[in-house]
């Protein structure tokens, strides 16, 4: 299963594209759009564990409301600060869950991935927050 | 009854991406740091975008299909585009993957 997650995850996303950019169920077109998803090059794949994937995946899902939610704390702030941090990495070998990190951090306004350093093993982030109380420096 | 909510709905929801986008694109006229204006775009690009396509989505309920296309490839395209912006915006360096290969 583990083996065979990318290749299905691929398959499926590639036909469920197929099959929104023609808006036909047809069973013709539905063979045309595997064959298509199958021709398609693919790049070399790892066994995914399913439980990360759908951690991963579900925390990106999660970011969207949330970006709605630092957008308008942003909007309404008085005055922001830009700061520097960093987070720990995925696996860098898994890189469908490093994509699903950087899609999830990069999304929400407050932050964005500048790159990994460390060798890999923590996200470089830049952050632009609402400045708290005390130091009130207005960009 | 119903079709007026859903049309409200919709302006509501073309206004407020509008709105967005006016906040998110102003701040590329103002003389701030290349950072602080990505994370401004990731609000109007992204999310005001994002708000205009649901807007459409409730206006158009016929073309679903390419709308969610649209409305997939932008948050992820945006997204990712943004962080490639910031990443290039960097002076290589020799710790990440990408200082490596050059």
């Amino acid at each position: 299963m583990r083996n065979l997650l990318p290749l299905l995850l691929s398959i499926g996303f590639r036909l469920a594209l197929w099959c929104l950019l023609t808006s036909d169920l047809s069973w013709l077109n539905l063979l045309i759009g595997l064959v298509v998803a199958l021709l398609l090059p693919r790049a070399r794949s790892r066994p995914l564990p399913l439980r990360a994937l759908l951690l991963a995946t579900s925390r990106s899902l999660l970011a969207i409301p949330q970006a709605y939610g630092e957008a308008l704390r942003l909007i309404f702030a008085p005055a922001v600060e830009e700061r520097e941090a960093s987070e720990p990495a995925t696996d860098r070998a898994l890189p469908l869950l490093v994509f699903l990190d950087v899609f999830r951090i990069t999304l929400t306004p407050f932050t964005i991935v500048l790159g990994l350093e460390d060798d890999g093993r923590r996200y470089r982030i830049h952050s632009l927050m609402p400045a708290s109380k005390q130091d009130g420096s207005r960009l | 009854m119903q079709g007026s909510l859903v049309d409200h709905t919709s302006l509501l929801l073309l206004g407020a991406g509008l709105t967005l986008w006016f906040w998110g694109s102003w701040p590329l006229l103002e003389n701030r740091s290349y950072l602080s204006k990505l994370h401004a775009l990731s609000v109007a690009d992204t999310l005001g975008s994002a708000l205009m396509l649901l807007g459409l989505l409730l206006r158009i309920p016929g073309q679903w299909p390419l709308l969610t296309l649209a409305l997939l490839g932008l948050i992820v395209w945006n997204t990712i585009f943004g962080y490639v912006l910031a990443a290039c915006s960097l002076p290589a360096r020799d710790s990440t993957q990408a200082g490596e290969q050059r």
